[in-house]
């Protein structure tokens, strides 16, 4: 059965009810003429993300979100998280909880590592529901639009963290910071607790293929810890610099320290905060 | 009031070209070329304004009897090089000459012409580079297909591209190209149309990669523009519509069949020893799996073109509303 959006409108509104549709239906987005964007979104699938995202937002990890008023209403933003959890489970919470506590529901368009188009099916539901792949094109052409990106300054390094480094961000990517300051976008530090203890990873294998290593988990599914999204208040780096201030690598690092150092702050509230990994 | 020379004039895009500069007030003489014979050419009433050559650009000689022969007789002021040989299958050193050599004989002798201020370069969205870690939205600056390993197809209409791209702002005259989006069309050239229009056409399992594709119209109205416009440069020119191959092949009309990528040669291959078809897997390969969709905005901030002409979708028909500015930006 091919997914034609007519067929996937028919699926989200049998199993998602009213909510979702209504989510879909109000979704903002730069329609390029047959429905979809130039990317690939298309707001039917988005909404078949948003099914697919229930059980686990609702059920599985009882996301709780904390401060989703910090996430701009319209025109460009950088959400900038801490990744980890050996499978990207955490940014498909995210992404559910941006759709769900904004208002009108904005997509957030996060971007993926370079295999990730590679993949077959994943490219295509991922294209659907938003994610591009983590060119500074893409980004540049996303801002310019007035998108919200989901970046993870970690990357794969985050992802992949072993369990007794969780919650220590790993190296800072500082590409969301001059991206910020080149497009007048405010970056919305985000801390996600819980995803960090869901799959502690034991090894990884290198390989050579689409993905960059084979994860050896300890759990072969991940773990229903209880997740926290926290929202920092917007960090207007586009305030405080010019453009051309992005071509400056001392404003850029000072930059991405300072969001690094407002996402660890978040951690460490969420965990003083939180009663349990499961609660 | 401007005359005009036109290469390639009875490509299906040359022929509607060379039909609206003859109904413009603006041209006062069009000067079309190609190879066919003049009683197979140009089969349209076009009163005395048009004066038709049957000649092989891809001889040095006739390239330079041409401009400096009724080229500068008539007065020629714009070139509009839509000459390019238009089979993927096709390789050797004629087909260089054509689609390549021919372009450097004009810009080199245009560059001593007395009359010529202005050349237009029709050039391909194909010489783009696709790649994993390239954006999916181009840009005019984004890397071109350099790989030695390319067909020959795709090498020398990056070469031509280059070779006109060299001589901007070092000539004489004005040089600009055209980066076009490909207009679906018998006999245009296009890969893509050859691919829809086949029985079946089979996708790669699991990858839906968007596409921007035009329509003949909307090149002509982009090749008007930048024949009476000023200044140079390079420009992408986009089309109307922008959609997943899926959902192009199935307004299209053609059934298809998601089969595993390593299928796709093979079948392909056989398909066109079996029937001459034009679709070559090796040209396509990158963009059956990974997305391509030109961005328009400098065209349209500089040269003031809006793609407005959909395809005609057998099956879908036109857009809800082609009024709307769809130029992704």
């Amino acid at each position: 059965m091919p997914f034609t959006p007519r067929f996937v409108r028919a699926l989200t509104t049998a199993l998602g009810g009213r909510s979702v549709r209504d989510r879909a239906e109000r979704l903002h987005f730069q329609d390029a003429g047959h429905g979809y964007d130039a990317f690939g979104l298309h707001p039917d699938f988005v909404a078949l993300g948003d099914v697919i995202g229930k059980p686990g937002y609702e059920w599985y990890f009882r996301v709780e979100s904390h401060g989703a008023e910090n996430v701009p209403a319209e025109g460009p933003g950088i959400l900038a998280a801490n990744h980890s959890g050996t499978l990207p489970l955490d940014g498909a919470m995210l992404w559910v909880d941006v759709l769900r506590r904004t208002d009108p529901p904005r997509c957030s368009r996060a971007l993926a590592d370079y295999f990730v188009p590679s993949l077959p099916f994943v490219s295509t539901l991922f294209a659907r529901c938003g994610v591009v792949g983590g060119s500074r094109g893409n980004a540049q052409a996303l801002l310019e639009a007035g998108e919200l990106l989901m970046i993870f300054p970690e990357g794969v390094g985050g992802i992949g963290k072993p369990f007794n480094q969780r919650y220590q961000l790993q190296h800072w990517t500082k590409g969301h910071c001059e991206l910020a300051i080149r497009h007048s976008a405010p970056v919305i530090p985000i801390g996600i607790i819980g995803a960090e203890e869901q799959m502690p990873q034991l090894a990884r294998i290198p390989i050579k293929g689409p993905v960059p290593y084979l994860p050896i988990p300890a759990t072969l599914v991940p773990l229903p810890t209880k997740y926290h999204i926290y929202y920092g208040e917007p960090i207007p780096l586009h305030e405080e610099h010019t453009p051309e201030d992005a071509d400056d690598p001392e404003i850029v690092r000072v930059a991405a320290a300072r969001v690094k150092a407002a996402v660890q702050a978040l951690l460490e509230r969420g965990l003083s905060e939180r009663k349990g990994i499961f609660r | 009031m401007i005359s005009v020379l036109v290469t390639g004039a009875t490509t299906p895009v040359g022929e509607r070209f060379v039909r609206s500069l003859v109904a413009d007030t603006r041209v006062r003489h069009v000067l079309a070329v190609a190879k066919e014979a003049p009683e197979q050419a140009l089969p349209f009433s076009h009163g005395n304004r048009l004066t038709y050559l049957s000649v092989d650009l891809g001889r040095s000689r006739h390239v330079r009897e041409l401009l400096f022969g009724p080229a500068r007789d008539l007065g020629v002021e714009v070139v509009v090089h839509l000459g390019q040989h238009r089979s993927g299958f096709d390789r050797g050193r004629r087909v260089h000459a054509a689609n390549v050599e021919a372009l450097r004989s004009i810009l080199d002798l245009s560059d001593r012409h007395p009359t010529i201020r202005r050349l237009v370069l029709k050039s391909y969205a194909v010489a783009y580079k696709v790649s994993l870690e390239l954006p999916v939205l181009v840009r005019e600056d984004h890397p071109l297909n350099l790989s030695p390993r390319a067909p020959q197809y795709i090498r020398d209409r990056v070469e031509a591209d280059l070779t006109a791209c060299a001589r901007m702002g070092l000539s004489s005259f004005e040089t600009v190209v055209l980066r076009c989006a490909e207009a679906l069309g018998p006999g245009t050239g296009s890969q893509l149309y050859d691919y829809l229009d086949a029985p079946i056409a089979f996708r790669p399992m699991g990858f839906d990669p968007m596409v921007n594709v035009a329509t003949i119209e909307d090149m002509v109205v982009a090749l008007e523009k930048a024949t009476h416009g000023s200044g140079e440069g390079v420009f992408n020119i986009p089309g109307y519509d922008t959609l997943p191959l899926s959902e192009c092949i199935r307004k299209w009309g053609t059934p298809s069949m998601a089969v595993p990528g390593s299928f796709l040669r093979p079948a392909y291959n056989l398909r066109h020893r079996v029937t001459g078809s034009e679709f070559e897997y090796g040209l396509n390969r990158s963009r059956l799996h990974l997305g391509l969709v030109l961005d328009g905005s400098r065209a349209r901030d500089v040269l003031g073109y809006v793609p407005s002409h959909p395809v005609d979708w057998p099956i879908g028909g036109p857009v809800a509303d082609p009024a709307l500015d769809h130029s992704p930006d």
